[in-house]
């Protein structure tokens, strides 16, 4: 997911960060022979990953931090003379807080941005503040962030009663939303859903009223596109009202003319 | 979100706006202006596996109105083999929209032909109540008298009433869509959306159609009469009274001849049409109660990118009722002074914009330091012209009905003119504060006109007076705005001599005729400044050039504006006709183009050329519909901003009557020759 990106190493006027994109043929030793070379020309490696591109070639994306003499164009030119390298990219972060080897990062499936919770919370605020039907707003856009996971999850791989809770909360933990405590019956489609540390409620401050309507929309769609059936996610106490932790009510959406008032407890 | 329509269609009461592949934007009922009961209204075909929303950009669409017409047809192709020809037409006689649908696939289908409708009845999404009559098949909006429901040709057999914009989101029409099947929800009420469905089982190759009629009325009563009268008459019928209704409103019009145009490739016919298009779209803008037009059909009601163009202008008008009597309409000038006449101020003055009823309009411009004096004059200068034309017992009582309006008016000119030329305000393009060439040429017009209609009066001594401070502005503004390099300065902005080359400096000669060509150095000025105006205000689109408003304009991106390319057509046109003041001066020649002439006929030939070449480019600017917008793309040379504009559509008239009379004359000459 943001495997190539690069963030906060921490500004060091005496040194720069620069990154290697190395293609090399997967022969006996040939890595350790990239790697020993970039320790002799004293290039420390911030860290790195693998990509097993074919049986033959492999791919090696180094994070490094290069004195500021070293000049990052030779050392290209000299790792592209090794032996087992076929070819190297490279890139500088000149101010050695954030880089990315490639543009643009790719979030299940589709393209992703970065962001601080705070700038997604700040437009939720925005939202709450000034639009009519905010929460009807929010509940629609989260709704179709949830169909989408649902739907890209059943492309690449088998999601059934056992698994799609745990899909749904390792999800949450790796984009930092939120770490997940899911119970929910697939027969009834009846249950909750903890949200520890929600990035909204983290950072949204002091509400009289629950806001992450975002979220139960968000799982709102993620549930409906794996049960095939319309499920109504209410987030009935939320972090940012005082409560410990943020809890969604998940159960089958009611059907009838009068559902809405049912749902409300409206009594007319 | 701002859209722009590609198309608009309506009658007396009704006017509805559309996009390009046939989805509603604005549905405007009772006035032009307001109210604005659509947030959208669209078709979507469900294939059995997914939705197919017809305004995607998946569809490719081919879209135009049914020649001679307001009448809209819209043809929409799909990758996936799926063709929709959509027939749209207002009834001429009540405010019913009628939306023939046939759908066509390559490919058997075996799904769902849904309408989507998500209504602000009376141009709130709050308060608003829905149901589905499902005895009468009606479905049904309402809020205070406003009424807007829709019925079918064939019955839909299944609905949804629900919430547009809520946490129970299952009950939101659109996404009950998404499975094919609707809940069948038949009351609901606060943000609600709807939708109809119908079967839709196709072989490959085969063919269905649905026939939608979205009305508007004041009552619930009236709705359902309406719609089910209507519903009874077969199509056919209703179409060829649309039709003939189109028709016979254009059949009153001037008569083109455009002789000698047959140098120029399918420009004749290219006028012809958009002579048309602009009488049939101006008809579509005029409020018929109260002769009020509006800018535009209102799109962006929160005034996100600009102040709103939902509203009436003198300025706008006051060209828009002069083109329309000389294209062989003179009744809207009448119904317009009628309704300015109502809508003045207690200082004589008009308002920067109003509803189209004539109350005043939201504005920024509430002081004397920010009105806009050139919209006085500008009324005042119609209303004389129009004056001229009349004759007999109609110029008696024309004269009586607006004199105490233009004493009110000429007097409130001269208070802000005693300097010779006009205390600060705002400029006509509503960005400025200053003193203007544009704003006192249309002083100077406006107290021409008064003091001829005095003088008409009887009246001579304020006759001579207004005369005498209209020269004296006329004086003064040649005297300070006039500059060595062959134009007016913008104006006087911060104490300072705005050296800005502004087009609307061309107001001087047209239309406000404070220079003219007969004195041989006004004629000079009036060449330079177009050769100025070229020079500096030029942008390259549509093979051609496009004029833009100012140097370093900065609104909607800076692009040339069709108003203001045509502005420089029509002085090439107008001065054309004005120059040859003597027979003998004309050279026989055949076609407009020709070499070897004398200067005399080189130059008129050479203006009629240059300007044949702007108006080819506002032609180009034009909607696939030949609707002219306001400004034109910079880049792409396409429609780009307020569509259509009415004061565009005039301009355009006034052009192509202008270039009829060159030809006219020109095939004269070479006859009598």
């Amino acid at each position: 997911m943001v495997r190539d990106l690069f963030m906060f190493a921490g500004f060091n006027e005496n040194s720069q960060i620069v990154w290697f994109k190395i293609i090399y043929s997967k022969e006996p030793g040939s890595l350790s022979l990239i790697t020993d070379f970039l320790e002799k020309e004293k290039a420390f490696i911030m860290f790195g990953h693998l990509d097993n591109i074919t049986q033959k070639t492999g791919e090696y994306s180094v994070f490094t931090e290069l004195n500021e003499d070293i000049n990052p164009v030779d050392l290209a030119k000299k790792i592209k003379g090794l032996e087992a390298v076929s070819e190297v990219e490279y890139g500088i972060s000149k101010y050695g807080m954030i880089s990315s080897v490639d543009f643009p990062l790719n979030v299940i499936g589709v393209r992703g941005v970065m962001a601080r919770a705070l700038t997604i919370v700040d437009i939720i605020k925005t939202l709450n503040e000034s639009v009519p039907h905010a929460e009807g707003l929010l509940t629609i856009s989260g709704l179709k962030g949830g169909i989408h996971a649902a739907k890209y999850f059943k492309s690449i791989m088998p999601i059934n009663d056992s698994n799609f809770a745990s899909v749904l909360a390792e999800l949450y933990r790796a984009v930092g939303w939120g770490i997940l405590e899911i119970e929910c019956d697939p027969k009834t489609y009846e249950g909750k859903i903890i949200v520890n540390d929600s990035f909204i409620a983290d950072v949204y401050g002091a509400s009289d009223q629950p806001v992450c309507a975002f979220m139960s929309g968000y799982f709102a769609g993620y549930l409906t596109d794996y049960f095939g059936k319309n499920i109504s996610v209410r987030e009935v106490s939320c972090k940012a009202t005082g409560k410990k932790v943020c809890e969604h009510i998940i159960s089958l959406a009611p059907s009838g003319a009068s559902q809405e008032y049912q749902l409300r407890g409206d009594t007319r | 979100m701002i859209r722009q329509p590609n198309v608009i269609l309506g009658n007396d009461e009704l006017l509805v706006t559309m996009g390009r592949r046939g989805d509603i934007l604005g549905f405007f009922y009772p006035r032009r202006d307001h109210a604005q009961h659509v947030e959208e209204s669209l078709a979507c075909i469900y294939t059995g596996e997914k939705l197919l929303w017809t305004n995607d950009n998946d569809w490719h669409s081919i879209q135009n109105y049914i020649e001679d017409t307001n009448i809209v047809s819209t043809k929409l192709y799909h990758d996936s083999g799926i063709r929709i020809s959509i027939l749209d037409l207002v009834h001429p006689d009540v405010p019913v929209l009628i939306r023939r649908f046939k759908v066509q696939s390559q490919k058997k289908i075996s799904g769902k032909f849904f309408y989507y409708s998500n209504f602000n009845v009376g141009e709130t999404s709050k308060k608003n109540s829905g149901f589905c009559d499902s005895a009468a098949r009606l479905l049904v909006q309402y809020w205070q008298n406003y009424y807007i429901g829709i019925h079918s040709l064939p019955e839909f057999t299944e609905w949804q009433i629900g919430k547009a914009m809520d946490t129970i989101w299952w009950t939101n029409s659109k996404y009950d869509m998404e499975d094919g099947k609707l809940q069948r929800n038949k009351e609901d009420i606060g943000n609600i959306n709807n939708a109809a469905g119908w079967d839709l089982e196709l072989e490959a190759n085969g063919s269905n159609e649905f026939v939608i009629l979205i009305g508007a009325a004041s009552s619930r009563n009236l709705l359902y009469k309406r719609m089910h009268e209507l519903s009874k008459l077969p199509l056919e019928s209703i179409f060829e009274k649309t039709r003939e209704h189109w028709v016979m409103w254009l059949a009153k019009k001037k008569v083109l001849k455009m002789p000698g145009l047959e140098g120029y490739e399918n420009l004749r016919q290219e006028l012809f049409s958009a002579y048309n298009r602009s009488l049939l779209m101006l008809y579509l803008l005029q409020d018929r109660e109260y002769g009020s037009f509006v800018a535009a059909p209102e799109f962006d009601s929160n005034f996100e990118k600009c102040g709103g163009y939902g509203f009436c202008w003198n300025r706008d008008t006051s060209e828009i009722v002069l083109a329309l009597k000389h294209s062989g309409y003179p009744e809207y000038c009448d119904l317009f002074f009628k309704w300015s006449i109502r809508t003045q101020l207690p200082d004589g003055s008009w308002f920067q914009r109003y509803w189209l009823n004539g109350d005043i309009a939201p504005s920024w411009g509430n002081f004397d330091y920010s009105t806009q004096i050139d919209e006085t004059g500008s009324t005042l200068y119609a209303m004389d012209i129009y004056y001229k034309i009349l004759e007999g017992l109609k110029k008696v009582e024309f004269l009586d009905e607006v004199w105490v309006s233009v004493l009110r008016a000429a007097e409130y000119l001269m208070k802000r003119t005693k300097s010779g030329i006009h205390e600060s305000c705002m400029d006509l393009w509503e960005t400025y504060y200053g003193i203007f060439t544009y704003t006192n040429a249309a002083i100077y017009a406006g107290l021409m006109g008064a003091s001829h209609l005095a003088e008409e009066n009887g009246e001579d001594g304020m006759a001579r007076r207004w005369k005498k401070r209209a020269e004296f502005i006329k004086q003064a503004t040649v005297d300070r705005f006039w500059l060595q390099d062959g134009y007016f300065a913008k104006g006087i902005l911060n104490d300072k001599l705005d050296k800005t080359i502004d087009a609307s400096i061309l107001s001087t000669y047209i239309p406000f005729g404070m220079l003219s060509p007969k004195d041989p150095v006004e004629k000079d000025m009036i060449l330079f400044m177009i050769e100025n105006i070229q020079k500096k205000l030029s942008v390259p689109i549509n093979q051609g050039y496009g004029i833009k408003r100012y140097e370093n304009d900065s609104y909607i991106d800076g692009n040339p504006w069709v108003v203001t390319t045509l502005w420089l057509s029509e002085a090439m046109f107008a001065l054309a006709l004005d120059l040859p003041s003597e027979k003998a001066m004309f050279a026989p020649t055949n076609d407009i183009p020709s070499g070897n002439e004398n200067s005399y006929t080189e130059t008129v030939n050479k203006l009629t050329r240059e300007g044949i070449k702007y108006l080819k480019c506002a032609l180009a600017g034009a909607t696939s519909t030949g609707l002219l917008p306001e400004q034109m793309d910079k880049s792409t040379g396409k429609p780009a901003w307020a569509i259509p504009l009415g004061w565009s559509g005039s301009l355009m008239l006034d052009n192509i009557l202008l270039l009829d009379k060159i030809c006219t004359r020109k095939a004269g000459n070479s006859e009598e020759s």
